[in-house]
């Protein structure tokens, strides 16, 4: 098959799953099933076999005109784009898969699985675009799709709530990321990335240094509502409401990922921005480090894995801000693997024990679970970055790339939400591997097997993936063209240490037979009031932001229909009065008329008689 | 005959047609008009494909003198623009009628008003004497009394008063301007098409054109003269809401566009800074009010003041030049993408609203559950408002926003801005009245759903929405021409 039939098979076989299954399928939800399956499966198989025939020059098909905008519809099929999008196609599948026995109950089953396609095939469309409107499009349907998929089981408050939220926080992002890709246009005169990208006759050639800051600022401001960073990052941790497979896509490989992806593809504009990279340093510091306090408070293992994730999103943004596309990428792709391992084995313990809180789990029997407490430890140990696993060397890069100008306060802090890091993710290893006493019995039901097969599959494999990851750096540096670099022991040192040292105080707070199980933190409660309550950002927007909107609204309509309406009403009402004054004269009375006559008379008389 | 007086005869022949045919015969009467709409539809694809973009300006021509003496003739023709509009109204009216299907009361009285309306409105669209053009226009306007009052609902009688008052007042000031145009002009022909050419005295131009923009901006729900518009639209009965809202406030832009841009354009250079003002204030003051309603029908009726907003925004950017074509194409593209979603909301809520007998937001809840069809086309309706990309409405905001950012850009960012709060009211709607907790006095709707023949109408609209919201070149191509016609006398 020629690279246009693959591509367009990879990207549209998802959408034409999803037609069938929301059209036709509604009644046959295992029919929906194999459906979905096939066309991720389809997916899979073009992604990997784009990537083995390697990068190849853009295709671009005319898609619209109006006056001089031209608009394509494209695929750029760079090491980036391929590496990518095999990730996200494997990950999708893996969920789709693991979908089959964690939704198996689910009455809406053909829904569900029909929003997965939508999402896939918005996703990869979005990671294979040539064109920035194309690339704005699909951003926009992945969190159209996302919206759906959080709010999936609408009938609960909460998650309806989650996905409105989701919605609305990242639509304030989008605004500002569409402001900017309309300034591109402005600028450059078109869309096309590559163009864009060009040292010669690109964006940072023709924009303003002033100009260029303004648009990569707004380009970022789009990220930090995706990829959730502060101060928009409150949306993500709600939106654990929604199925945990759900959660295992959007907030590891796809959804959230797509913020530091797009900063990727951007990455030539943004380094051509100081202003930018300093503010986006400072947005992804705060960020990964305000999440790792909230990540270690939290009881609830997806809610721990969702703070984790937006700290990890954080790192991710330090490494490409730092000047490193390598670190950003290689993070990308590691944390892709062990953060979907890590929701699908909270998802195995949630659907076997019934409980989200990690005490119960661990109390309820969770270590008896092989497979999810295998994938847990492994996964944990990748997140903790822990050396060999994925997540250790990916997270030396961007230590490496923080530190490339000596020690600053960024690597300070990044150094320090790596420690919380290690000590958040053993807390919840403990947690539910250790705990002090198991209950004899399964606290819930043991209505299905507590791993089945559908459900197994997707963690073992992604459990090898995790544990091999960190040794596929040479080859993703080499798929972006960049030679990596190895790093002596010494540039090592710290990044190590202080993973030890987060182990050691989570073994002290929660692993060993005499801990306490309470954090430290404990001992300071105003500190854990705080991280408890997600440092108040929340509360800000309630009593701040959504007040001031809803004032607005409730002042404007008061004055549409007090102001506006009320005055015409009084405009039509007060012809209607005029109407029954003037009917009053006509009373049917001569001697009225004939008194008004003589009078109305002599009163032009001696008008004009006076005027003579 | 020709192809557009052949457009123009279906809603005509239909209407003499159901006024032969005795009122019991009611089956009858909904066949006559559902054929003379697909007629009308099959013609209008038929233009619409055979309209020749690439050469642009007036096509289709047909003349007859009819009052020589004052130089009237029945003078009908198309551009690029009428070409897709007459395309929305047989949309419009296809799917209308389908959507009264079901409607008992004074069945023979309804469609012949429906029809009489239509026609005005294919008159206007297709008129290029301005003397047609204005008698077609009140011939649309007039029926719209009579169909809410006799078939409306809720505060009806105040409504059809309230809306008729507002636009006679609107024809108001634009029937002095029309003669006097016709006057100033000395040229002794109401041909549209001749007027144009002529140069009128710039200050003429300045004096008459804030005439014609506001008799006309009056039925485009222009800020603050909207007021007609959403209890309107809350008090007609279903079709009369989707052919309201979906066609009859795009007359009023159009007028704006035939009448005062082509005919006056110093006058719309001169007035075009103010009026875009007013428009973009209109845009987001919509949906701040949209925000606060309680009723589903208010909702659409404000979110409709907020889109529409965007069409007379472009018009208005069209003629200040920095990034004219874009503007022009997005208003036009946005007239029609507005009148199919309105279309589709109304249609569907006027569906819900005769099962439940309720159009109160908080009424109900998790009504997905009760009714997920009837649903599932109200959410792609609300995904369109809401400017999400795979849906028509998308390229129309993206260009008229474009625009906007070139010509004034901290009005282009007010606006984008609003997008959020455009959001707000459609998850609004979505969160408290589909999802949540299943409230169980609904549950005898679950037979109601749509079903059969009654998804037809909503899924053609629905069909149009994407088509056009991926191939948005289909419309784009034959807006385009006319587009750079009309701006020549701006350059």
């Amino acid at each position: 098959m020629d690279t246009l039939n693959l591509i367009l098979a990879t990207t549209f076989a998802p959408f034409a799953a999803f037609v069938l299954a929301i059209l036709f399928l509604m009644r046959q939800p295992r029919l929906a099933q194999v459906v979905v399956i096939a066309g991720g499966t389809l997916s899979l198989a073009g992604a990997v076999s784009l990537l083995s025939a390697g990068p190849v020059e853009p295709l671009r098909y005319l898609w619209f005109t109006s006056g001089d905008i031209q608009l394509r519809f494209g695929f750029l099929l760079d090491g980036l784009s391929l590496m990518f999008g095999v990730a996200v196609a494997l990950i999708t599948l893996c969920v789709m898969v693991y979908s089959l026995g964690y939704m198996g109950h689910d009455p809406s089953k053909t829904r569900y699985f029909a929003m997965l396609a939508l999402f896939e095939w918005a996703m990869l469309s979005f990671v294979y675009a040539v064109d920035l409107m194309q690339t704005f499009i699909f951003w926009e349907l992945v969190g159209l799709a996302s919206f759906f998929l959080i709010g999936f089981w609408y009938e609960k408050p909460s998650a309806t709530a989650a996905a409105k939220k989701a919605f609305l926080m990242t639509r304030v992002g989008d605004v500002g990321l569409f402001i900017g890709v309309l300034m591109v246009l402005q600028v450059a005169g078109h869309f096309d990335v590559p163009g864009l990208l060009a040292t010669e006759g690109g964006l940072v050639a023709q924009a303003t240094p002033a100009v260029l800051t303004t648009i990569t600022l707004l380009i970022f401001v789009g990220i930090v509502g995706k990829s959730a960073q502060f101060p928009l990052h409150t949306w993500l941790p709600d939106a654990m409401e929604g199925p945990t497979p759900v959660s295992a896509l959007l907030h590891s490989a796809t959804m959230v990922a797509a913020g530091v992806y797009l900063m990727a593809r951007l990455h030539p504009l943004f380094m051509g921005s100081e202003t930018t990279l300093g503010i986006i340093l400072i947005v992804a510091s705060m960020t990964a480090l305000l999440a790792a306090t909230m990540a270690m408070v939290a009881t609830d293992i997806k809610r721990v894995l969702a703070y984790s994730s937006i700290s990890q999103l954080g790192f991710m943004l330090l490494g490409l801000a730092a000047g490193s596309l390598f670190a950003g990428v290689f993070h990308l792709i590691t944390h892709a693997l062990f953060k979907a391992l890590l929701f699908l084995c909270s998802g195995l313990f949630i659907h076997h024990l019934e409980t989200n809180d990690m005490a119960q789990i661990g109390r309820g029997g969770g270590r008896r679970m092989r497979f999810a407490t295998a994938g847990l430890v492994v996964g944990g140990a990748a997140l903790a970055g822990i050396p060999p696993l994925g997540g250790f060397f990916s997270k030396e890069e961007i230590f490496a790339a923080l530190g490339h100008d000596g020690v600053t306060l960024f690597s300070v802090v990044a150094l320090l939400a790596a420690f919380l890091t290690a000590y958040y993710t053993f807390r919840m290893i403990f947690l539910v591997t250790r705990p002090q006493q198991v209950e004899a019995v399964d606290v819930h039901g043991d209505h299905d097997r507590a791993e089945p097969l559908s459900m197994a599959l997707p963690v073992v494999l992604l459990t090898v993936g995790a544990a091999v990851a960190g040794f596929w750096g040479g080859d993703i540096a080499r798929g972006l063209g960049i030679e990596a670099g190895h790093h002596s022991l010494a540039a090592m040192a710290p990044a190590l240490a202080v993973v030890a040292l987060g182990v050691l105080v989570a073994w002290l707070d929660f692993g060993r037979q005499t801990a306490t199980r309470t954090g430290f933190i404990a001992r300071m409660p105003a500190l854990e009031r705080l991280f408890t309550n997600g440092w108040y950002v929340d509360a800000f927007y309630d009593a701040v932001i959504v007040r001031i909107t809803m004032l607005a609204a409730t002042i404007l309509y008061a004055a549409e229909s007090r102001l506006l309406d009320a005055n015409f009403d009084r405009l039509g009402f007060g012809v209607l009065g005029l109407g029954s004054g003037t009917r009053r004269l006509q009373n049917g009375w001569v001697q009225f008329y004939g008194g008004w006559a003589v009078v109305l008379v002599g009163l032009a008389a001696a008008y004009f008689g006076m005027s003579d | 005959m020709q192809l557009l007086s052949e457009i123009l005869l279906c809603p005509v022949g239909a209407l003499v047609l159901v006024l032969l045919i005795p009122a019991r015969a009611v089956q009858a009467i909904r066949w006559v008009c559902a054929l003379s709409a697909l007629m009308a539809g099959v013609l209008s694809v038929q233009l619409w494909r055979t309209y020749d973009a690439a050469a642009g300006g007036f096509q289709f021509v047909e003349i007859i003198p009819w009052v020589e003496e004052v130089g009237i003739s029945y003078h009908l023709a198309v551009d690029g623009f009428s070409t897709i509009l007459v395309m929305l109204t047989s949309i419009v009216f296809f799917t209308g009628v389908l959507t009264m299907w079901d409607l008992e009361i004074r069945v023979k009285e309804f469609f012949a008003f429906m029809l009489l309306l239509v026609t005005g409105v294919y008159g206007v669209f297709l008129s290029q004497d301005l003397f047609f053009f204005f008698l077609f226009y009140e011939v649309a306007v007039v029926p719209m009394y009579p169909l809410i009052l006799i078939w409306g609902s809720g505060n009806r009688e105040y409504a059809a008063m309230k809306l008729v008052l507002f636009l006679l007042a609107g024809s108001a000031l634009l029937f002095p301007a029309l003669l006097a145009i016709y006057h100033a002009s000395g040229l002794g022909t109401f041909n549209m098409i001749l007027l144009a050419q002529k140069a009128f005295d710039p200050d003429f131009q300045i004096f008459v054109y804030p005439f014609v923009f506001l008799g006309f901006g009056v039925l485009a729900g222009l800020f603050p003269f909207h007021g007609w518009s959403p209890t309107g639209h809350v008090a007609a009965p279903s079709a009369v809401s989707m052919l309201h809202a979906g066609v009859l406030m795009k007359l009023g832009a159009y007028g704006i566009l035939a009448v005062g841009i082509r005919l006056l354009p110093v006058g719309a250079v001169y007035w075009a800074p103010t009026f875009a003002t007013l428009a973009a204030i209109g845009v987001v003051y919509g949906a701040f009010v949209a925000i606060r309603q309680t009723d589903f029908k208010f909702v659409i009726g404000f979110s409709s003041v907020s889109h529409m907003g965007i069409v007379v925004l472009g018009l208005n950017l069209a003629v200040l030049g920095k990034a004219g074509q874009d503007a022009l194409n997005g208003a036009v593209f946005q007239m029609f993408a507005h009148g199919i979603m309105t279309a589709l909301f109304f249609s569907t809520v006027g569906f819900i609203y005769d099962r439940a007998h309720s159009k109160t937001i908080a009424d109900f809840g998790g009504l997905g559950s009760q009714m997920p069809r009837a649903v599932s086309v109200f959410i792609v309706a609300g995904l369109c408002g809401a400017g999400v990309p795979g849906l028509a409405s998308f390229w129309a905001e993206l260009l008229v926003f474009l625009a906007a950012l070139k010509t004034y850009p901290a009005l282009g960012v007010v606006i984008i801005v609003g997008l959020v709060l455009t959001a707000i009211y459609v998850i609004r709607v979505f969160s408290q009245a589909f999802f949540g907790p299943v409230n169980d006095k609904w549950d005898d709707l679950r037979g109601l759903d749509l079903k059969g023949w009654q998804i037809l109408p909503r899924a053609i609209l629905v069909a149009v929405l994407v088509y056009f919201g991926f191939f948005p070149s289909a419309l784009l191509d034959v807006i385009d021409g006319t587009t750079s016609t009309v701006l020549t006398s701006f350059r």
